[in-house]
C-alpha cells in the first residue's frame, strides 16, 4: 500500500468526500512528523450513520438489532481481536464496521447485552439500515 | 450469463447504476438488460421492497427515506458505484440528472456519465446562455434581448416598449415555474423587476434577470434530439405537452397536431445544427412555445424526460437504449432520412394523487388491473401490495397507447383508461378519463392554458 500524503489537497478531498458519504464527522491521523485533522459539518448532506437500533421482543428474549450505518463492505469483530461469538458488550462499543474503500466506518451497539453471530458474512456487500447483528439485551 | 450485443471493442463499460427510482429505474433496468448489460439499482430506505430490485443484478440501498440523503447524496451514490464496480451512471430525470456538478464528478471518478457533458448541462441551464447558443444556431426565440437586464427601471421599461406588453421578467436561475412574472403595464415594471431580482437572489443566488414577450395563447411543443460523439446528430420528431397544472405535464402527445412537417421540419434541423454546434451527446428537449405558426425556445432539457415514449412509439427508436448506446462510444444507427414517425401516440401520467385537490395520496396499493391489448404500453413500477411513498413525486405508472390516427389513439386510450383499475389509493384517473371526453381536447391544438381553465368547472359525475 502506498503511503498516504497528508499535504497532498486532492489526497484530503478525496478524503472529506468519503468521510461525509459515510457520515462519519471527523478523522484524526497522527504520524511521527505530522498530524491531521479533517472535521466534517454535521450539519451537511448525510445521515450514514443514523441508522437506528430496533429494539424488539419482550422480557427475557428482548433484543436489540444493529443495522449498518452505511452502505459498504461489512467486516466483523472478530477480524479485529478474533474474539468468538456470541460475546458481551457495552453500551458504544464497536462491534464491527463497514468499509467504503479506504474509509472503515464503525458499527457501535447503542446497547449493552449479548452479542450474537453476525447476521451478513465478512466482505458482503451490505445496504444502509441492514440488520448486522442481535444483541440480546440484559 | 446473459448474452451481450453491443460492441465490446468500443471503450464503455458492463456494468450501469442507475441513480433513480420509481417508473424510470425500471425502464432503464430493461434497457440495460436488452442491451446485456448488468445493473446496480440504489434506493432509500423508503424504497427497500422496490419491484426492480429483483430485476437488477445488485441492489443497494444508500440511505434513508430524505432524498437529500439518498438519491440526491452525490458522494453516497459515487461510492455505491465504486463499491459494485459500476461503469456507468444513468441519472433518469429529476434528482441529478440536470446537475453539472454530478456529471463532472462522475466523470472525475473515471465513469461514464449516460448523459450529456457537464459543460452542456451547465450551459443550457443557464436560460441567457442558452438562448445566446439558441439564436447562434438559428433555433427561433422569443423576442428580447439576450443580455442580463440593466439594473436601471427606466432601462428596463424602455427595453419591455421596444418588445410590446405583455413582458414576462425571469429569472437566469430559475425554472418550472419559479422566478418570473408577467408585467401587462408599464406602470408595473420597475416594482415587479425589483421583486423578481430579490426573489432570485434569495432563491437561487443569482440576481440576473432577463426580459421576453409574454405570449397569451401558446402551446408547449417540444423536440426530441439524439447526438452521438462522432458529430452526428437527429430529430426524432415532436411532442405536444400543453395539457399541463401549475406547470407539470399531464397527458403528452406525439406528433404535436396541426403543425406540418413544412413548419416545423426547418426548426427541427436548427435543433441538431445547434447540438452540433455545441458539441452535445445524448438525448435532449428543445421546448418551445408555439403560437400563431411561429415557436419560440423556451429552453433545453439535457436529459431523458418523462414523456419520452411517445416519441418511441412513434418513431419505433428505443431512446433510453439509444442513449446508452451513445455513452458506449457508438455512432448513431440512423441518419435523418431514416426517421419515419407514424401513426399518434398519447401518454397519461398516472399520479396518486386526489383529482381533485391534487394531494399526494399515500398508501398501499390493494388492486392493479392494467389494459392489455396491443398499441398499449404501462410503464410502473408498483404492483399490488405496493406502498405509494409519501417523501416522492405522486408519479405511479405511464399509459401510453399508439394508432394509426388521433382520432384512433383517443379512442384507445378512453378505453385503456376504463379498464385500468387501482384500489387503495387516490389517483387523477378519473380526471383523465373525463378529460379524454371533452370535446375542446379532443379537438386538438389546445393551449397551455386550457388545463388549468377546464378544472375549474370540472367535477366528477
Amino acid at each position: 500500500m502506498s503511503k498516504l500524503d497528508l499535504t497532498d489537497t486532492a489526497t484530503l478531498a478525496v478524503l472529506t468526500d468519503m468521510l461525509t458519504a459515510a457520515g462519519v464527522e471527523g478523522l484524526e491521523i497522527k504520524t511521527a512528523d505530522k498530524q491531521l485533522r479533517l472535521v466534517i459539518p454535521t450539519s451537511g448532506k448525510t445521515g450514514a450513520s443514523s441508522a437506528v437500533d430496533a429494539k424488539v421482543g419482550t422480557g427475557s428474549a428482548r433484543k436489540a438489532m444493529v443495522k449498518a450505518p452505511t452502505a459498504g463492505q461489512f467486516q466483523t469483530l472478530n477480524t479485529i481481536d478474533g474474539k468468538p461469538f456470541p460475546r458481551q458488550v457495552a453500551s458504544n462499543d464497536v462491534v464491527g464496521s463497514v468499509r467504503i474503500g479506504l474509509v472503515l466506518v464503525p458499527v457501535i451497539a447503542k446497547c449493552a447485552g449479548l452479542l450474537l453471530n453476525p447476521l451478513v458474512k465478512q466482505d458482503d456487500l451490505v445496504s444502509y439500515g441492514d440488520p448486522l447483528f442481535e444483541i440480546e439485551l440484559q | 450469463m446473459m448474452e451481450t450485443n453491443f460492441d465490446r471493442s468500443a471503450p464503455g463499460f458492463d456494468t450501469v447504476l442507475i441513480a433513480n427510482r420509481g417508473e424510470i429505474a425500471a425502464r432503464i433496468q430493461r434497457a440495460c438488460h436488452e442491451l446485456g448489460l448488468r445493473t446496480v439499482g440504489i434506493c432509500s430506505e423508503a424504497d427497500k421492497a422496490a419491484s426492480y430490485g429483483d430485476a437488477v443484478d445488485t441492489f443497494l440501498c444508500v440511505g434513508p427515506a430524505n432524498a437529500s440523503k439518498s438519491y440526491l447524496n452525490q458522494d453516497a451514490l459515487l461510492l455505491a458505484a465504486r463499491l459494485t464496480g459500476a461503469g456507468a451512471v444513468h441519472p433518469g430525470y429529476g434528482f441529478l440528472s440536470e446537475n453539472s456538478k454530478f456529471a463532472a464528478a462522475v466523470e472525475k471518478a473515471g465513469l461514464v456519465f449516460i448523459g450529456p457533458s457537464a459543460q452542456s448541462i451547465s450551459t443550457m441551464g443557464d436560460k441567457i446562455a442558452a438562448k445566446r447558443a439558441m439564436i447562434a444556431a438559428g433555433v427561433p426565440c422569443v423576442p428580447g434581448p439576450d443580455t442580463a437586464l440593466p439594473e436601471d427601471a427606466d432601462e428596463i421599461t424602455r427595453i419591455a416598449d421596444e418588445i410590446g406588453f405583455p413582458v414576462i421578467i425571469k429569472a437566469a436561475g430559475g425554472g418550472g415555474g419559479r422566478g418570473m412574472r408577467v408585467i401587462h403595464d408599464r406602470a408595473d415594471v420597475r416594482e415587479a423587476a425589483a421583486l423578481t431580482r430579490e426573489e432570485a437572489r434569495q432563491a437561487f443566488g443569482n440576481a440576473e434577470l432577463y426580459i421576453e414577450k409574454f405570449l397569451r395563447h401558446p402551446r408547449h411543443v417540444e423536440i426530441q434530439i439524439l447526438c452521438d460523439t462522432h458529430g452526428d446528430a437527429v430529430w426524432l420528431g415532436h411532442r405536444d405537452c400543453s395539457m399541463q397544472r401549475r406547470h407539470q405535464k399531464v397527458v403528452e402527445e406525439a406528433p404535436a397536431p396541426g403543425i406540418s412537417l413544412d413548419v416545423i421540419g426547418p426548426v427541427g434541423l436548427a435543433c441538431v445544427n445547434a447540438c452540433k454546434q455545441i458539441g452535445y451527446r445524448g438525448v435532449g428537449t428543445f421546448e418551445f412555445l408555439f403560437e400563431e405558426g411561429n415557436f419560440y425556445f423556451i429552453e433545453m432539457n439535457t436529459r431523458l424526460q418523462v414523456e419520452h415514449p411517445v416519441t418511441e412509439m412513434t418513431s419505433g427508436i428505443d431512446i433510453v437504449q439509444s442513449q446508452i448506446k451513445v455513452a458506449l462510444g457508438q455512432k448513431l444507427a440512423i441518419d435523418q432520412d431514416a426517421v419515419l414517425c407514424e401513426g399518434h401516440s398519447f401518454e397519461c401520467r398516472i399520479n396518486a394523487e386526489d383529482p381533485h385537490t391534487f394531494l399526494p395520496s399515500a398508501g398501499v396499493v390493494a388492486d392493479i388491473v392494467w389494459p392489455h391489448r396491443d398499441g398499449v404500453r404501462v410503464d410502473t413500477h408498483i404492483y399490488e401490495g405496493y406502498k405509494v411513498s409519501p417523501y416522492y413525486d405522486s408519479l405511479i405508472a405511464k399509459v401510453i397507447v399508439h394508432a394509426p390516427t388521433r382520432a384512433e389513439a383517443i379512442a384507445k386510450m378512453r378505453v385503456a383508461l376504463a379498464e385500468t383499475r387501482l384500489e387503495g389509493i387516490s389517483t387523477n384517473l378519473p380526471l383523465l378519463r373525463a378529460l379524454f371526453e371533452e370535446a375542446a381536447f379532443v379537438e386538438g391544438e389546445t393551449d397551455i392554458h386550457f388545463l388549468e381553465q377546464w378544472l375549474k368547472s370540472w367535477s366528477t359525475p
